[in-house]
């Protein structure tokens, strides 16, 4: 039996997973943490605009909790880190670090459809770059903007993928993933991450 | 490139989305709703589990609009139930008839616990033969899911990649796991409560437990089979208490097919059985005796 379009689905399945995890960080809570010991979450990489030579890393606020806290890049670099953003509400804690590395997410902003396949990478239980594969469960709702939006997805995640990307079928980030529900994992969409980021930089422009 | 992936995502999401447009949600019980699927013009299929009383039905429609629904008819044995709504421009699900689906078919079921439609996805997990519910009502193929199930999933459709609905997901049937009645089992129930307003079972208003007939008893009365079941409880007046079944008999067979555990008699009672008198073979003060019953119509409630 030849199966030419499973061949080819997990193929691209195995490429849409290396791009992510190729922007995916390990994020531990302080400066001094111990080079075996697992990291606290997992963070992304995310456009500085600009800033020069300092790369941006978005996470969890739960993920990380004073003002310092330290990133390992896919390449195996583990660098010191600085808290500059943190919103508890939506769970988004942005970090900067020094950097040469240009590299970082890639957005998508359309609508998500339901059943629509996404796919999250994190970093549970000690293990680095851990994929989940699933499905949109509910499309967003636009309606009320007051209360924090939430991207749900029928996907099983463990602690660890805290702060990671959950991600749509060619690699583009959808949101942050931020908690888990039973068997719904809950994400912070992009939208949510890109306006907080704005107002969070304002000041110090 | 990731082409492939994104068709297969892409086409998911259009599944997702054209059977959704048959997918209700059913206001008949407090806290959250259930679902519903539209089977064909006016007529909704639900969960009789989900639907919490008889009159005051609410559904919600696609669309977001809600409109008043009748209850036609429900069967707790298949865990179904038939509601008519009449006057709606509702699409009908569209139904694949092909036999039961293969194990390891990538699967999604579909709930709309509200005005969103909600999905989960996964793969059929089992298929088995006909089976039978704890309340003697007949399935005609076993299929098991290894899917996460949300509230207010029961009553919604399970789909194929392509958007054909399989049949009904219940969490009520076995013990809260999911678990899908096919659309030949729907269609056969719908169509008789759509008719009668319930399913019709016969009765012999007898309550049994499996027995053991002693070795030495059962060599003396020649059993082929040693095992029986004893009449622990007769309802008066019912069926066998009018056709001189005694409490303490051991029924061996029925209409010719013996009989050694509750589900062989459930087995025996369909509907078509009412009023039809059978031969029943028990053991009565250590000797074979044949009684003539006739069963009943089952009331509300009533295993056997």
């Amino acid at each position: 039996m030849r199966a030419i379009t499973t061949s080819g689905l997990a193929e691209e399945l195995a490429t849409v997973v290396d791009e992510l995890r190729a922007v995916t960080v390990q994020v531990w809570a302080d400066a001094q943490h111990g080079t075996d010991a697992a990291a606290s979450g997992a963070g992304v990489l995310w456009d500085p605009q600009g800033s020069n030579g300092r790369g941006l890393v978005i996470t969890n606020a739960h993920v990380v909790r004073g003002a310092q806290a330290t990133v390992g890049l896919g390449d195996g670099a583990v660098l010191p880190a600085r808290v500059v953003a943190r919103d508890r509400k939506r769970d988004l804690a942005a970090l900067e670090f020094e950097s040469s590395s240009a590299m970082f997410a890639q957005l998508r902003e359309v609508p998500l459809q339901v059943g629509e396949l996404v796919i999250a990478v994190g970093h549970p239980g000690g293990l680095v770059g851990v994929a989940a594969l699933g499905i949109v469960h509910v499309a967003e709702d636009g309606r009320d903007d007051r209360r924090p939006r939430w991207i749900r997805a029928d996907l099983r995640l463990a602690p660890g993928f805290s702060g990671g990307p959950l991600a749509d079928m060619s690699g583009k980030v959808i949101g942050i993933n931020a908690m888990v529900h039973g068997s719904l994992a809950l994400a912070v969409p992009v939208t949510t991450v890109e306006s907080w980021l704005r107002r969070a930089q304002a000041p110090a422009a | 490139m990731t082409a492939l992936l994104e068709s297969l995502s892409n086409e998911l999401a259009a599944a997702v989305e054209t059977a959704g447009r048959a997918v209700v949600a059913i206001h008949a019980r407090r806290r959250i709703p259930a679902s519903g699927v539209s089977w064909r013009p006016g007529v909704i299929v639900a969960t009789n589990h989900t639907i919490r009383r008889d009159d005051n039905i609410t559904v919600t429609l696609p669309d977001g609009t809600s409109a008043p629904a009748t209850l036609a008819g429900r069967d707790p044995s298949t865990d179904l139930a038939v509601l008519k709504l009449p006057g709606q421009s509702l699409a009908s699900a569209s139904l694949r008839r092909d036999g039961p689906p293969r194990v390891g078919e990538l699967v999604i079921a579909l709930g709309r616990p509200g005005a969103r439609l909600t999905a989960s996805w996964g793969i059929v997990s089992g298929v088995a033969g006909p089976w039978r519910t704890w309340q003697g009502g007949e399935i005609d193929s076993l299929l098991r899911l290894d899917l996460s199930i949300y509230d207010g999933f029961s009553g919604g459709p399970l789909i194929d990649a392509a958007g054909r609905v399989l049949g009904i997901n219940t969490s009520g049937l076995a013990r809260g796991a999911p678990v899908t009645i096919p659309v030949t089992t729907v269609d056969r129930t719908a169509a008789e409560l759509l008719e009668r307003g319930s399913i019709r079972r016969a009765y012999l208003g007898i309550g049994t437990q499996p027995v053991r007939v002693p070795q030495s008893l059962a060599r003396r009365l020649e059993l082929t089979n040693a095992m029986g079941l004893l009449i622990a409880s007769v309802e008066p007046g019912g069926p066998a208490d009018r056709d001189g079944v005694l409490l303490g008999d051991v029924l061996l067979a029925l209409d010719g097919a013996e009989v050694s555990d509750p589900t062989d008699l459930l087995a025996k009672l369909g509907g078509d059985r009412v009023g039809r008198t059978v031969a029943a073979r028990v053991i009565r003060g250590g000797q074979v005796k044949t009684l003539q019953v006739t069963p009943g119509e089952r009331p509300e409630r009533r295993a056997a």
